[in-house]
C-alpha cells in the first residue's frame, strides 16, 4: 500500500469515530430533551391523582408480588417485612427460595409461623420442581405471604415459578432486598387500568440507591448522600439513566429494558410468551424485548410504561470487584438477548422497536464500550508512530468531558427539580464533586467491566451470575 | 499577556473544527459554571420554601382557629373573625400564598365535622378564594382548570354544577376526571348521570375512583342502571356492570343477561361475573347450551358461575369437562364433581394418564375444598 492509500484509510477511520461520537452525543442531547418534555407532562398530571382512593379501594386489581430469594438469610426477615408494609389492599408477597443453601427457609418459618400447605400449582412454564413445599402463616397478620421452596434453577427459574404461583392478573417481579415504598404499587398499577388505547404489558419503576440511608422495619426513615466515592457515582449514572434515559424511551414507548430490581408485569402476556428465559442473565431485558415482540407480531397495540418516582431503593455495590461483577453480566445480558432477537434488528416489520430502540441498544449500548477500547488502542497506535495531532487531541478530550459534565448535571437539575430525594446541606456540592470526577472515578470500570463482559460471553459459556456479597441496607449506618 | 496573546494566535491558526470545537468547549464551560451556581441558590432556595411554606402555615392555622372560636351568637361575622377575612383576603392576593391558605383550610376541614366544618366551608366563600377558584375555570391551561374544579370538589361548592358539566367530555382525560369525581362527590348518585352522555372512555382507573366515592354515601338509591347497560359507550356498560354487582341490582338482569352476546369479550366475560354474583340461573343453561361457541374467558367464568350455581343435572356437562384441556376448567368440574357426588368423583381416578389431570385429581381428592 502507498502512502496515500494509508492515509485515505486513516481518514476513513477518523471519519467513522466522528460520526459514530457525534450521532452518540446527538442522541443523549434529544434523549435528555424529551425526557425534559415528559417529565415536566408526568409531573403536571401526577399532581392530580389521589391514589388514596386506589389505596383503600377493594375493587382495586389484585397484585402479587414475586421475589426470588438465593442465600438471603442475612436479610430475609427485614426483606419480607418491607414487602408485607404496602399501603395497597389488594396483593400478596410469593417468596420464591431459590434452593438456597443457607438457612432461610427456617429463619422464614420460625419468624412467620409458617406451615407447609398443599397447593396446586398451575405449571404454566416448566420450572424446576418444589423442594420443601409452600408454605403459609398460621398468623393472620402474614395471610399476604406464601413462600415457595424450590430446587434452584436461577433467578429467571424462580420467578417462573411465582408467576405460576400467582392467582392474580398482574405481578410485580422484585428482587428481594428491594425496599418498597408503601404506596409503589399504586403508582405501578396506575398505567394499567388509565391507559385505554393500548395494552399496557409492563410497568417500570426507578430504582434508587439505599446505600447510607436509614432504613428501619422495612421503611426508608432518611435519605443520605453516601461518602464512598463509588456509590456516589452509581447514584450519578442512575439519575442519568433513569431521569434522562428511561423517561425519553418511555415518551417514545421504546423501553427495552425494566430494572429486574422492580417491574410490574401483565401476568397473562408474560406467560403467552413463555415467561422468563432461563437461558440468559440478562432475563429483565430479555423478557420485554420478547413482550414487545409478541405484540407487534400479533399486531396488537401496546405500551410499557415508566413510573420516574423514586419507589424501589437497593444496595448498590460499594466496592469495584462486586461491581465489574454485576456490571460484566448486564454486558452479557444485553449481548445475549439482541443476539436472541437479532431478528428485530433494522426490521420494518417491528416498527419503532425494530428501527429505533434495537439499533439504538446495538450501537450506543452493545458496542459502545468495544468501539472506545477499539479507539484507545488507535490512539495508543498512533502515539507509538507518533502521528498524533496533539491540537486535536486536547480540544476533543476536553469537549467530550465537559459534555459529560454537563450531561450529569443536566441530569442532577432534573431530580432537583422533580423528587429532590437528596435535601440535606452540602449535598448539592458532593453531587457536582462526583459529576466532575465520575469519567474517572466510574467511568474506566464501567469500561473494563463491559470489556471483561465480552469476553466472557464469547470465551468463557459458564460464566453465570457473579458474586453480590449484601451487606444488608437494615444495618446502613448514617 | 503573552501567554494570553499566543493562545489567541494559536486559535486564529489553526483549522476550522479545533476552533469550534474551542469555542463549543468554553460554550459548555460557561453553562456548567451556570448551572453550578443556580444549583446552588435552587437547592437553597428549595430548602428555604419549605421553611417559609412551614412557616405560613402555622400562621394561617392559628387564624383559622381564631376565627373558629370568635364566633358570637349575636352576629353573623364578629369584628374579630372580619378582620381575619381581611388578612386572608390580603394573603390570597398572592399565588403562593393562597395555596397554603387552601391546603391548610382544606387540612382543618377535614379533621373537624358538623357546625366547624360549615364554618370553615363560610370562610372559604368570605375569603373570597372560591371566585380565585372559579377564575381558573376559565383558564386556557387544562392543569389550571382541573385543579380549580377538584378546589370545588373539595369545598362542595355545588352552585357552579352547570358550568362544570359542559366539561364531561373535555378532550384532556384529566379534566374529564376532574368533572366526574365532582359530580359525584357533591351529587353522590345523582351524579352518575354524566354515564348518559359521555361520550369518552371511562378508564378503570378512573371507575375505582368513582366507586371508591360513592361507596361513602350510604342509604342513596342507584339510579335506573338498565340505559347505562345498554350504552353504545362500553366503559359505561363495564362501569354499570361493577355497579350492579355491587349494589346487587338483580332488577337488572334482563339487562345483563343480553350483555352474553356483546361483540366485547371483556363485556361478556364481566356479564357472567356479575350474573354468577347475582346467583340468576337463567343465565347458568343459555351458557351451558352455547358452551362450545364461547371463548376460553368466558369459558372459565362460567365454570366459576358454576361453582355457584351447580345441580345435580349439571353431572354429564361435568363429566364431559374434567379432562378438558384447559387446567381451571378441569380444576372446577372436578371440584364440582366431588362436592355433589363423591363416588363418581372417586370413579375418575383412572379417566386420564395425563399427569396435569393427575395432580388435580390428587389435590381434589386430599384437600378439603
Amino acid at each position: 500500500m502507498n502512502t496515500s492509500t494509508v492515509q485515505i484509510i486513516l481518514l476513513i477511520i477518523h471519519l467513522l469515530f466522528f460520526i459514530y461520537a457525534f450521532f452518540a452525543i446527538g442522541s443523549y442531547v434529544i434523549l435528555a430533551i424529551i425526557s425534559a418534555v415528559e417529565t415536566l407532562e408526568y409531573m403536571k398530571k401526577n399532581s392530580f391523582v389521589n391514589y388514596k382512593e386506589i389505596l383503600s379501594s377493594t375493587i382495586s386489581p389484585s397484585i402479587s408480588i414475586i421475589a426470588p430469594a438465593y442465600n438471603e438469610s442475612l436479610n430475609i426477615i427485614e426483606n419480607v417485612r418491607s414487602l408485607l408494609s404496602s399501603h395497597y389492599v389488594n396483593y400478596d408477597v410469593v417468596i420464591v427460595n431459590d434452593g438456597s443453601k443457607d438457612d432461610s427457609l427456617e429463619k422464614l418459618i420460625l419468624a412467620y409461623d409458617l406451615v407447609k400447605v398443599n397447593f396446586l400449582i398451575n405449571q404454566q412454564i416448566p420450572t424446576k420442581p418444589i423442594r420443601a413445599g409452600v408454605f403459609k402463616s398460621t398468623n393472620p397478620a402474614f395471610e399476604k405471604l406464601t413462600v415457595v421452596d424450590k430446587e434452584n434453577g436461577g433467578k429467571a427459574d424462580a420467578l417462573n415459578m411465582g408467576l405460576n404461583i400467582s392467582n392474580n392478573n398482574y405481578v410485580a417481579c422484585i428482587d428481594v432486598d428491594c425496599l418498597l415504598l408503601e404506596n409503589a404499587l399504586q403508582k405501578m398499577i396506575k398505567p394499567f387500568l388509565e391507559v385505554t388505547e393500548e395494552t399496557v404489558i409492563a410497568t417500570g419503576g426507578v430504582i434508587r440507591i439505599a446505600n447510607s440511608c436509614i432504613i428501619k422495619d422495612g421503611k426508608l426513615l432518611d435519605v443520605n448522600f453516601p461518602e464512598k466515592r463509588i456509590v456516589q457515582a452509581q447514584i450519578l449514572e442512575y439519575l442519568r439513566a433513569f431521569l434522562l434515559g428511561r423517561m425519553a424511551w418511555s415518551r417514545l414507548n421504546g423501553l427495552l429494558v425494566i430494572s429486574g430490581a422492580f417491574g410490574l408485569f401483565n401476568k397473562k402476556i408474560a406467560i403467552e410468551v413463555g415467561g422468563y428465559d432461563t437461558n440468559t442473565v440478562g432475563e429483565d431485558m430479555e423478557i420485554i424485548v420478547r413482550m414487545r415482540r409478541h405484540m407487534e407480531e400479533q399486531k396488537l397495540k401496546y405500551k410499557v410504561a415508566y413510573i420516574p418516582d423514586p419507589l424501589c431503593w437497593t444496595e448498590a455495590p460499594d466496592n469495584y470487584k462486586i461491581f465489574i461483577s454485576q456490571r460484566n453480566r448486564w454486558t452479557r445480558g444485553t449481548i445475549e438477548t439482541l443476539r436472541k432477537h437479532r431478528k428485530i434488528a433494522f426490521n420494518s416489520k417491528y416498527k419503532s422497536l425494530g428501527l429505533l430502540s434495537y439499533p439504538y441498544w446495538l450501537f450506543f449500548e452493545r458496542l459502545a464500550p468495544v468501539i472506545e477500547v477499539i479507539g484507545i488502542i488507535y490512539f495508543v497506535i498512533l502515539m507509538a508512530l507518533n502521528e498524533v495531532r496533539w491540537d486535536y487531541t486536547v480540544a476533543f478530550m476536553l469537549l467530550a468531558y465537559l459534555f459529560t459534565v454537563l450531561f450529569s448535571i443536566v441530569a442532577i437539575f432534573s431530580e432537583e427539580l422533580t423528587f429532590h430525594q437528596y435535601k440535606k446541606k452540602g449535598t448539592g456540592f458532593k453531587l457536582i464533586m462526583i459529576s466532575v470526577l465520575e469519567p474517572l472515578v466510574l467511568h474506566p470500570f464501567i469500561l473494563y467491566a463491559a470489556i471483561r463482559g465480552n469476553i466472557d460471553y464469547y470465551f468463557n459459556k459458564k460464566k453465570k451470575w457473579g458474586e453480590m456479597t449484601r451487606k444488608g441496607m437494615a444495618k446502613a449506618e448514617k | 499577556m503573552e501567554s494570553y496573546q499566543y493562545l489567541i494566535d494559536y486559535l486564529k491558526n489553526s483549522p476550522p473544527i479545533i476552533q469550534a470545537v474551542w469555542i463549543l468547549s468554553c460554550f459548555f464551560f460557561i453553562i456548567i459554571v451556570i448551572l453550578i451556581i443556580y444549583l446552588k441558590y435552587l437547592r437553597g432556595h428549595l430548602r428555604n420554601n419549605e421553611k417559609v411554606v412551614a412557616k405560613y402555615q402555622k400562621e394561617y392555622e392559628s387564624y383559622l382557629i381564631s376565627y373558629l372560636y370568635a364566633g358570637n351568637e349575636e352576629e353573623e361575622i364578629s369584628g374579630e373573625q372580619q378582620t381575619i377575612i381581611e388578612k386572608l383576603k390580603i394573603s390570597a392576593a398572592d399565588i403562593f400564598k393562597r395555596r397554603i391558605i387552601v391546603s391548610t383550610l382544606l387540612r382543618l376541614r377535614n379533621e373537624i365535622s358538623g357546625e366547624m366544618a360549615e364554618s370553615i366551608q363560610k370562610l372559604y366563600y368570605q375569603s373570597g378564594l372560591i371566585g380565585y377558584a372559579l377564575s381558573r375555570l376559565k383558564s386556557k391551561k387544562w392543569y389550571v382548570v382541573a385543579k380549580g374544579i377538584r378546589e370545588l370538589t373539595h369545598f362542595h361548592v355545588k352552585e357552579v354544577h352547570d358550568e362544570i358539566v359542559i366539561l364531561v367530555n373535555h378532550p384532556k382525560k384529566e379534566i374529564r376526571k376532574e368533572v366526574q369525581l365532582y359530580l359525584v362527590t357533591l351529587f353522590h348518585f345523582e351524579g352518575l348521570k354524566f354515564l348518559d352522555v359521555l361520550q369518552t372512555h371511562l378508564s378503570e382507573w378512573d371507575q375505582i375512583q368513582l366507586l371508591e366515592v360513592l361507596q361513602h354515601f350510604e342509604n342513596q338509591e342507584l339510579p335506573n342502571i338498565n340505559p347505562w347497560l345498554k350504552s353504545t359507550n362500553d366503559s359505561v356498560v363495564t362501569f354499570a356492570l361493577k355497579l350492579a354487582k355491587i349494589y346487587n341490582q338483580f332488577e337488572a338482569k334482563d339487562a345483563i343477561m343480553e350483555l352474553l352476546t356483546h361483540q366485547q369479550k371483556i363485556i361478556r366475560v364481566d356479564a357472567i361475573h356479575v350474573l354468577s354474583n347475582l346467583q340468576v340461573v337463567e343465565a347458568k343453561d343459555i351458557l351451558k347450551n352455547n358452551f362450545d361457541k364461547l371463548s376460553l374467558e368466558e369459558q372459565i367464568a362460567f365454570f366459576k358461575l358454576l361453582e355457584n350455581m351447580y345441580e345435580t343435572s349439571d353431572e354429564p356437562f361435568l363429566l364431559a369437562h374434567v379432562t378438558y384441556e384447559n387446567f381451571e376448567i378441569k380444576l372446577s368440574a372436578l371440584k364440582i364433581l366431588k362436592i355433589f357426588n363423591i363416588e363418581k368423583f372417586k370413579s375418575l381416578k383412572e379417566i386420564s394418564s395425563e399427569p396435569e389431570f393427575i395432580r388435580i385429581f390428587k389435590f381434589i381428592a386430599h384437600n378439603q375444598l
